[in-house]
């Protein structure tokens, strides 16, 4: 499989956010990763303290004149995720249009990070970036509920509206949505949460339909960092390989999530002791030690088609 | 295994080298690593263009500073390669010796990367910093015959001059000494070059003793860039498990080397096609397509123990 990825995202000297949760996942699936660190901190910042450098929209230009110069600037992927400075996010849209330009098959896989539970942890003024040049460029997008209502100005609070929202997402740019994460009410109860995705499909007689799932996982009692980073990497991976099934790349992607979160809690709470919480260092995810999980990952989560509807 | 390196080398963006080319490797192997990117290039320095960020050493002191201030500056094992600044440096030194305050157990694993065929391409004032600062604090070194000779000040002409360039180094610092490669005759003939490999061990009743292992190992025509930061990642990894026995750790490694150069060399010059040099992006390093061989070298050098 010779497929080149190009991820922008943060690098932390210890731990798993950004490219570091990124890079060893899609390596060990047989992808070729370049990786340009947006940042380089010691850790990532729910840590009690943290330190280092940030890079400049200028210093991210200079890089990738770097490869054009060498006219090794030809992608078949590109990933994004946390950003927080508005004219670093405005010169990723010059570099992705300018990558698809050189292979108008590229896919953009963007996790557009902009808040969760209601309240926004980046600038403000990232969101109409956001809206009127990333989304539209992407081809991926994996929003949680909060970023989904944000982006289309619509609120989630039943599955139709849910999949209203993705079609909305649709229609500004991306072919796949993903909602990682919704209060919806899971059947299962309320150890669960609920997730959903849609893909549009084109027949082979020219006309659109889309296909539109809906997953139920287990929630778990405990703040990981990075694990929104490693859901982006492992779903571009499966949709990879299952192109035009959204329910197995899901299946798979969210399954091997399962795996290194368990094993992740696991061990933090032998770090932690009996009766006490985890810290952050202790609750790093466990990617080296599922290595195996993330390559071949035994499917825990089941998938639901919910309709198909044409466009 | 619980095992955490921190590594500081280079990052590039495209390619095989530094901490890119030994992180994969080690996190295959099931190595925690925490990585300092001394660099931040587009891509190794032998392409035709290359452009990036340097790190200075204040900024690699401030992203110490933040792993001890959440206390997590504990590490099995430090990594370094390459290095073209002497601040830099001093200060890679400053932090090897807290660390090993924190861990007096602690393996320094150093590729003192000075030059090679006979001449430097780091400026020259790296070279007292190397002999007198980093290679005294380091476990294991892995000079090529141009490092070790410009360390101990001897020239390298037989196998018995090895062995007493290896004894020298051992007298510096390190317990463990890797020539990588050296210009002595190979007893397979020209297609084979030279390696040896020296560990000092104290017995448990306080004696030393020395195993020393010869590996003759094919040449490729080709020139790598990042061979040598996989071979001391690997080296780390090998001599890991095998603490006691430098003939499997090297056997090992260098035939992982093997593995990985292969598949480079084959895929290189398909891209390039019949009867043209592979470029340097051809020429990068097979990594991820190599996993398995990482992961489970089949032995394809054999170690001869010498004296």
């Amino acid at each position: 499989m010779e497929c080149r990825v190009l991820s922008i995202q943060s690098h932390v000297v210890r731990g798993y956010v950004g490219n570091k949760s990124a890079t060893f996942p899609l390596q060990v699936l047989g992808f070729e990763v370049d990786s340009i660190n947006s940042v380089q901190f010691s850790n990532h910042t729910g840590y009690a303290h943290w330190k280092g450098q940030v890079l400049t929209a200028e210093e991210l230009n200079v890089l990738y004149e770097g490869i054009k110069l060498n006219q090794v600037n030809r992608y078949d992927y590109i990933l994004t995720g946390y950003s927080r400075d508005m004219s670093f996010l405005g010169t990723v849209v010059d570099i992705i249009q300018e990558l698809k330009k050189a292979n108008p098959s590229l896919v953009y896989v963007c996790d557009p990070v902009m808040g969760d539970q209601g309240a926004m942890y980046v600038p403000e003024n990232l969101l109409p970036v956001y809206k009127e040049k990333i989304v539209p460029l992407a081809d991926i997008l994996t929003p949680n509920q909060f970023e989904a209502e944000l982006i289309t100005g619509r609120k989630i609070k039943t599955k139709e509206d849910a999949v209203e929202v993705m079609d909305l997402l649709h229609a500004m740019g991306p072919e796949t949505v993903v909602l990682t994460s919704t209060d919806l009410p899971s059947k299962h109860g309320d150890q669960f949460l609920v997730a959903l995705g849609s893909q549009i499909i084109v027949k082979p007689d020219g006309t659109k339909t889309s296909q539109k799932i809906c997953m139920d996982i287990p929630k778990v009692d405990a703040v990981f960092v990075g694990t929104g980073d490693l859901f982006a990497a492992l779903l571009l991976a499966w949709t990879h390989h299952h192109p035009k099934d959204l329910k197995a790349a899901c299946e798979k992607t969210v399954s091997a999530m399962h795996h290194v979160i368990k094993r992740t809690i696991t061990h933090a709470n032998e770090m932690a002791g009996p009766g006490k919480r985890p810290s952050p260092a202790q609750l790093e995810l466990r990617m080296i030690q599922s290595k195996a999980d993330i390559e071949n990952p035994a499917i825990v989560v089941e998938a639901k088609v919910l309709q198909k509807s044409s466009h | 295994m619980e095992c955490r390196v921190l590594s500081i080398q280079s990052h590039v963006v495209r390619g095989y080298v530094g901490n890119k080319s030994a992180s994969f490797p080690l996190q295959v192997l099931g190595f925690e690593v925490d990585s300092i990117n001394s660099v931040q290039f587009s891509n190794h320095t032998g392409y035709s263009h290359w452009k990036g960020q340097v790190l200075t050493a204040d900024e690699l002191h401030v992203l110490y500073e933040g792993i001890k201030l959440n206390n997590v500056h504990h590490y099995d094992y430090v990594l370094t390669g390459y290095t073209r600044d002497t601040s830099f440096l001093e200060m890679v030194v400053d932090i090897v010796q807290e660390l090993k305050r924190a861990n007096p157990n602690l393996v320094y694993v150093c590729d003192p990367v000075l030059g090679d065929h006979g001449s430097m391409y780091v400026p020259q004032n790296l070279y007292p910093v190397y002999k007198n600062k980093v290679v005294p604090v380091a476990d294991i070194i892995t000079p090529n015959q141009f490092e070790a000779e410009l360390l101990t000040g001897k020239n390298i002409s037989t196998e018995k001059d090895a062995v007493e360039v290896m004894d020298l180094l051992h007298a510096m610092g390190p317990d463990t000494v890797v020539i990588t490669s050296s210009d002595l005759p190979s007893r397979l003939g020209d297609r084979f070059l030279v390696s040896l490999g020296s560990q000092r061990k104290v017995r448990p009743d306080g004696s030393r003793t020395t195993q020393r292992v010869r590996i003759e190992v094919p040449k490729v025509d080709a020139v790598f860039v990042g061979t040598g930061d996989l071979f001391a990642a690997m080296l780390l990894a090998w001599t890991h498990h095998y603490p006691n026995d430098l003939k499997t750790a090297c056997e090992k490694t260098f035939s992982v080397m093997h593995h990985v150069i292969q598949r480079t060399i084959s895929y290189a010059h398909k891209l390039a096609g019949p009867g043209r040099r592979p470029s340097p992006p051809q020429l990068e390093l097979r990594m991820v397509q190599s996993k398995a061989d990482i992961e489970d070298p089949a032995i394809v050098t054999e170690a001869t123990v010498i004296s």
